[in-house]
């Protein structure tokens, strides 16, 4: 299933790019070509530069620095956005005069704008869509001088095409990386835990703890031996998730997956205990959802805790259904079929690597 | 109450880790356990273990990535909206339900934006954070789970895992229009 689902999610994925983009070209969402007019400011000219400003307003060929000036509603008109943020906001921007007025068509005059803090997401869309991240860059058609250095400019911005696409290269790659940064960030807290349940284990705490949870697993793992480490690894799991101690919690989890390979028979396939242990990890239950009340008490909450006895709740609800659903799925002939040992050919070879 | 709970969470948080590995090395010691090497011997199989995870890991998180890049989240959002709404749940808090399971720094976003907009305080506010804290990533969990020991066939052990998060955001979203709604 985890196949289907991983499948899915890529195909999916690559077809809806795929048609956002077609759709974008189509429709011409990022406006490519068409001129945006607004304010610019422009800072360099306030001292004894200004006079060099000819009476039309043609500025003389050079480098300046400058303010653009957009209205969000002018902005969400533009690129036809169903944003209802109608307030002004700045960028820096950089002028590039190479001579020529502004606007013949021999001209090359450019602007880059500096994105900041205040430029809206579809410009930084774009912007990461263009490769340059951190700034836009584009054509002056027309810029002319007004009084007070403060003048309308008409420009376009270069071509962006094809942002899913872009996008979606963007996120392979980064989650790859992303994907060793986790796993290596583990090995550290992985050795202090299993660390730690090794002296656990030889010092009989484990084996305490077990007991004293016997009732509850045998009915949960019918297929673990009751003293079996795998016991004792997967309750001190599942108590450090409810205690919200995530960090101890998945090098615990991973032991358990483990212990509980060591009574697999067919390596490879999941057995019913891992099922039924997955079903409840993933429900998480946890009485302190820590991360959730952070994020709140950093927003301002007037009461950050008032989820705790809502998320038990919750996740009371996940770790009933999914031990109910895991228990009955098991049944199933189609998941039984797959725990045979008979037939090699069943799900084919499995663990053929080496290392 | 809630100051009570806040102090209680505060202390567990605090004392929880140094007290359990406090209390379970000084007990080893009482048992007469060589802690030391027990300890090392432990230690060298975490590292293992984690380099294991490596190609299970990249495989899902590469395959979430790109679908969340693709913007096919907004697709789904807009394909389920009108039957979740049939049951009450907020529109806004779809796109929750839906990256809780694939994401945890992606629904973190989710949960922060919302809560941005509509105040953490609000019936919808309390409904993101109650999804966040009522759930896990499952799709990450069973990656890492699995890629652990290596299983390749995992049964089913995603269809329980989905089940149990549908059966959790329904009930978040009980439990807080009752008390909230």
């Amino acid at each position: 299933m985890l196949n289907y689902i991983w499948l899915g999610l890529i195909v999916i994925a690559i077809l809806v790019g795929v048609g956002y983009d077609i759709r974008d070209e189509v429709v011409n969402t990022y406006q490519n070509g068409q001129e945006l007019t607004a304010e610019i400011a422009v800072m360099s000219l306030a001292g004894s530069a200004a006079s060099a400003v000819s009476p039309d307003g043609v500025l003389p060929p050079g480098k300046y620095q400058g303010m653009l000036k957009i209205s969000g509603r002018r902005f969400s008109e533009f690129y036809r956005l169903k944003s209802a943020d109608t307030s002004l906001f700045l960028q820096p921007v950089a002028l590039s005069i190479s001579g020529g007025s502004a606007g013949s068509p021999s001209s090359q005059n450019t602007l880059i704008i500096t994105l900041n803090d205040a430029t809206p997401q579809f410009w930084r869309d774009m912007a990461q869509a263009a490769g340059t991240k951190t700034t836009l860059t584009g054509l002056l058609k027309s810029f002319r001088i007004g009084p007070a250095g403060v003048s309308l400019a008409s420009f376009t911005l270069s071509p962006v095409s094809f942002v899913k696409m872009r996008k979606i290269t963007q996120a392979a790659v980064d989650y790859a990386g992303t994907a060793v940064t986790i796993s290596l960030g583990l090995i550290g807290i992985m050795a202090l835990w299993i660390g730690i349940m090794k002296i656990a284990e030889e010092a009989g705490i484990i084996r305490f703890i077990t007991k004293l949870v016997t009732p509850l697993t045998r009915r949960l793992f019918p297929d673990v031996p009751s003293d079996h480490p795998a016991i004792g690894a997967m309750i001190m799991n599942i108590s450090a998730n409810m205690l919200g101690l995530s960090n101890a919690a998945t090098p615990l989890g991973l032991k358990a997956m483990e212990d509980l390979d060591t009574l697999n028979q067919k390596k490879g396939v999941a057995t019913n205990a891992m099922v039924t242990f997955l079903a409840i990890n993933t429900a998480g239950l946890t009485f302190i959802p820590a991360t959730a009340i952070a994020i709140r008490v950093s927003l301002g909450s007037a009461s950050p805790t008032v989820i705790v006895g809502t998320s038990i709740i919750g996740a009371a609800c996940a770790t009933v259904a999914g031990i109910t659903a895991a228990k009955l799925l098991e049944k199933l002939p189609v998941y039984r079929r797959a725990l045979e040992l008979d037939p090699p050919k069943d799900s084919g070879s499995t663990d053929q690597k080496g290392a | 109450m809630g100051e009570i709970l806040k102090t209680v969470i505060n202390l567990v948080a605090v004392f929880a880790i140094p007290f359990i590995i406090g209390s379970f090395v000084l007990y080893g010691i009482f048992k007469k356990v060589r802690v030391y090497e027990t300890f090392v011997e432990g230690a060298k199989e975490g590292f293992n273990t984690a380099v294991r995870i490596i190609p299970y890991l990249v495989a899902m998180l590469v395959a979430i990535g790109i679908f969340r890049a693709s913007g096919a989240m907004d697709l789904l959002v807009a394909v389920l909206d009108p039957v979740t709404r049939l049951i009450g749940m907020p529109g806004e808090a779809l796109p929750m339900a839906l990256m809780r399971p694939l994401s945890g720094s992606g629904s973190i976003g989710i949960m922060t934006d919302i809560m941005k907009v509509h105040g953490p305080d609000s019936f919808i506010g309390i409904l993101v954070s109650t999804m966040y804290g009522s759930s896990e990533t499952t799709f990450y969990v069973l990656a890492v789970y699995f890629g652990a020991v290596a299983v390749k066939n995992t049964r089913h052990a995603v269809l329980a895992g989905i089940i149990a998060d549908i059966a959790g955001a329904l009930g978040a979203l009980f439990i807080v229009k009752v008390l909230f709604g």
